[in-house]
C-alpha cells in the first residue's frame, strides 16, 4: 500500500499548499472569511481523501460482512466529517459558505490539474 | 389541524434535505461500486500492477464522489439555514431544490464510475499507458460531472432567489417544475457521458497510439450528450424567471409542473441514447483510426436523430409554459 500512501501524500500536500496560498492572498486582500472558509473546506477535503485511501486495504481480501461494515463506516464517517465545515459556514459568519464548498473540492481539482497540466503527449501515430 | 408557515417550511426543509442526500447518494455509490468491482477484476488479472490499479481506483472514486458532495452541500443548506420571511413558495423552493440536486447527482455519479472502472481494467492490460489512461479517465469523469453542476446551480438559484413578490399559485408549480426539469434532465446526460468515457479508456488500453483521436471523439460525443441536460436547464430557467400571473385555477399550475416533468423525463432517453452512439463510435475509432472521419460523421448523424425526442420534449414543455 506504499503506492497509495505516496499518492495521498503527493496530492494532499499540493492541496494544502494551494489552499494556504489562496488563504494568504485573501487575507492580504481583506477577504478574511473567504480565505478562512477555503482553508476549512480544504482541510476536510484532505481528511476525506485520506480516510478514503486508508480504509481501502481493509475493504479488500476480507470477508463480505467485514467489507460491507468497513465500507459503510468509511462512507458514514466521511460524509459526517464533510458536513461539519458546511454546518460551520452556515452557522458562523467568519467562514464564507461558497469558499468552504470550493475548498471541499480541492483534492478533486488538484487531481485533475496534476494530470492535465504538465504534459501534452500521446498524439495519434506517434510512439509514446 | 392547522400549522404555522414556519412549521411547513421546516417540514419542507427536512423533506428537501432528505431527498437531496438520499437520491444524491444513489449514483455515486453505484459508480464507486462499479469502479471497485472492475478494480477487483483488474487485480486478479494482473496482481503485480495492484499498486497502480488501487491508485487509479482511489482517484476515480474521489471524482465519482463529487456529485454526492454537491448533494450533501444542498442537504446541509436546507437543514441548517433559517430563511427570513418564509411564504408557501419557500416550501416549494425547498422541496424543489432538494429534488433537483438529488436527482441531478444520480447520472453523474453512475457515469463517473464507468471510466474509472475501465481505466483499472486498462491498466491491467497495458500498464505502460497508466498515465494516459488516468488522464483520459479524469477528463471523461470531469465532463460527466457537468449535469450535476447544472443541478447544483439550479438548486442555488432556487434557494437564493427572492420569489416572495410572486403569486403563490401558479409559482409553486413553476418552482417544482424547474427543479424536476433540471434534476431529471441531468440523469441521462451523466450516464451517457460515462458510457462514452468508459469506451474511450478501453480504446486507449487497446490501441495506445490512438489516444489523442479517441480522447477528442470522446469529448465531442460527450458534448453532444450534454445537450439534453442543457434543455432541462433552459426550461428550468424559464420556469424560475418568467413571471407567472396569479391564477385561481389549478390548470395553469399543472401546465407548468407538467412542463418541468416533460422536459426532465424527456431528456433521460436521448442522453443515454447519444452516449450509446458515441460509445460505439469511440470503440470503432480505437479499432480503425483511418476511418475516424466517416465514423465521426455517422456518430453525429446518429446522435442528432437520437436527440430529436429530446427536442420534442423541449417543444412540448415550451408549449405548456407559453401557450397552454
Amino acid at each position: 500500500m506504499e503506492v497509495l500512501r505516496e499518492t495521498q501524500k503527493k496530492y494532499c500536500s499540493k492541496a494544502l499548499v494551494i489552499s494556504i496560498f489562496f488563504c494568504v492572498i485573501c487575507l492580504a486582500a481583506g477577504y478574511k472569511s473567504i480565505g478562512k472558509g477555503f482553508v476549512l473546506g480544504s482541510i476536510f477535503s484532505i481528511i476525506n481523501f485520506i480516510i478514503m485511501g486508508e480504509t481501502l486495504p481493509y475493504r479488500i481480501g476480507r470477508s463480505k460482512k467485514k467489507t460491507i461494515f468497513v465500507s459503510l463506516c468509511s462512507i458514514g464517517t466521511r460524509y459526517l466529517l464533510m458536513a461539519v465545515p458546511i454546518i460551520m459556514s452556515i452557522r458562523m459568519e467568519q467562514f464564507n459558505f461558497f469558499s468552504v464548498i470550493s475548498g471541499l473540492f480541492i483534492v478533486q481539482v488538484v487531481l485533475m490539474f496534476s494530470y492535465l497540466l504538465p504534459k501534452q503527449e500521446s498524439n495519434c501515430g506517434n510512439q509514446s | 389541524m392547522s400549522y404555522e408557515i414556519q412549521t411547513w417550511v421546516r417540514v419542507a426543509a427536512y423533506l428537501g434535505g432528505g431527498l437531496a442526500m438520499g437520491f444524491g447518494a444513489i449514483g455515486a455509490a453505484i459508480g464507486e461500486g462499479h469502479t471497485a468491482a472492475q478494480a477487483n477484476i483488474a487485480v486478479s488479472r494482473s496482481p503485480k500492477n495492484s499498486g497502480d490499479i488501487f491508485k487509479s481506483m482511489l482517484v476515480g472514486q474521489a471524482v465519482a464522489e463529487s456529485a454526492s458532495i454537491f448533494a450533501l452541500v444542498i442537504a446541509m443548506l436546507l437543514l441548517f439555514t433559517n430563511f427570513a420571511n418564509p411564504t408557501y413558495i419557500t416550501v416549494a423552493v425547498m422541496i424543489s431544490a432538494g429534488l433537483c440536486m438529488g436527482l441531478g447527482a444520480i447520472g453523474s455519479g453512475v457515469g463517473s464510475g464507468y471510466p474509472a472502472g475501465a481505466a483499472c481494467i486498462g491498466m491491467s492490460r497495458q500498464p505502460g499507458v497508466a498515465n494516459k489512461l488516468t488522464t483520459n479517465m479524469l477528463i471523461g469523469s470531469a465532463v460527466c460531472q457537468t449535469p450535476a453542476i447544472f443541478a447544483l446551480v439550479t438548486s442555488f438559484i432556487l434557494l437564493f432567489t427572492n420569489f416572495s413578490d410572486r403569486p403563490v399559485n401558479p409559482t409553486w408549480a413553476a418552482i417544482l417544475g424547474a427543479g424536476l426539469a433540471s434534476g431529471l434532465g441531468a440523469i441521462g446526460s451523466g450516464i451517457g457521458g460515462g458510457l462514452v468515457a468508459e469506451t474511450s479508456c478501453e480504446g486507449i488500453a487497446r490501441q495506445p497510439l490512438c489516444s489523442q483521436s479517441v480522447t477528442n471523439i470522446m469529448l465531442l460525443g460527450q458534448a453532444v450528450t450534454q445537450t439534453t441536460a442543457i434543455y432541462g436547464l433552459l426550461v428550468s430557467f424559464i420556469l424560475m424567471f418568467k413571471f407567472m400571473p396569479a391564477s385561481d385555477t389549478i390548470s395553469s399550475a399543472m401546465a407548468l409542473l407538467a412542463a418541468g416533468i416533460c422536459m426532465g423525463v424527456g431528456a433521460i432517453g436521448p442522453g443515454i441514447g447519444e452516449g450509446v452512439t458515441a460509445r460505439s463510435a469511440v470503440s470503432a475509432i480505437s479499432r480503425n483510426k483511418d476511418a475516424t472521419a466517416s465514423i465521426t460523421r455517422v456518430m453525429l448523424v446518429g446522435q442528432a436523430v437520437a436527440e430529436s425526442t429530446g427536442i420534442y420534449a423541449l417543444v412540448i414543455a415550451l408549449v405548456l409554459i407559453f401557450v397552454v
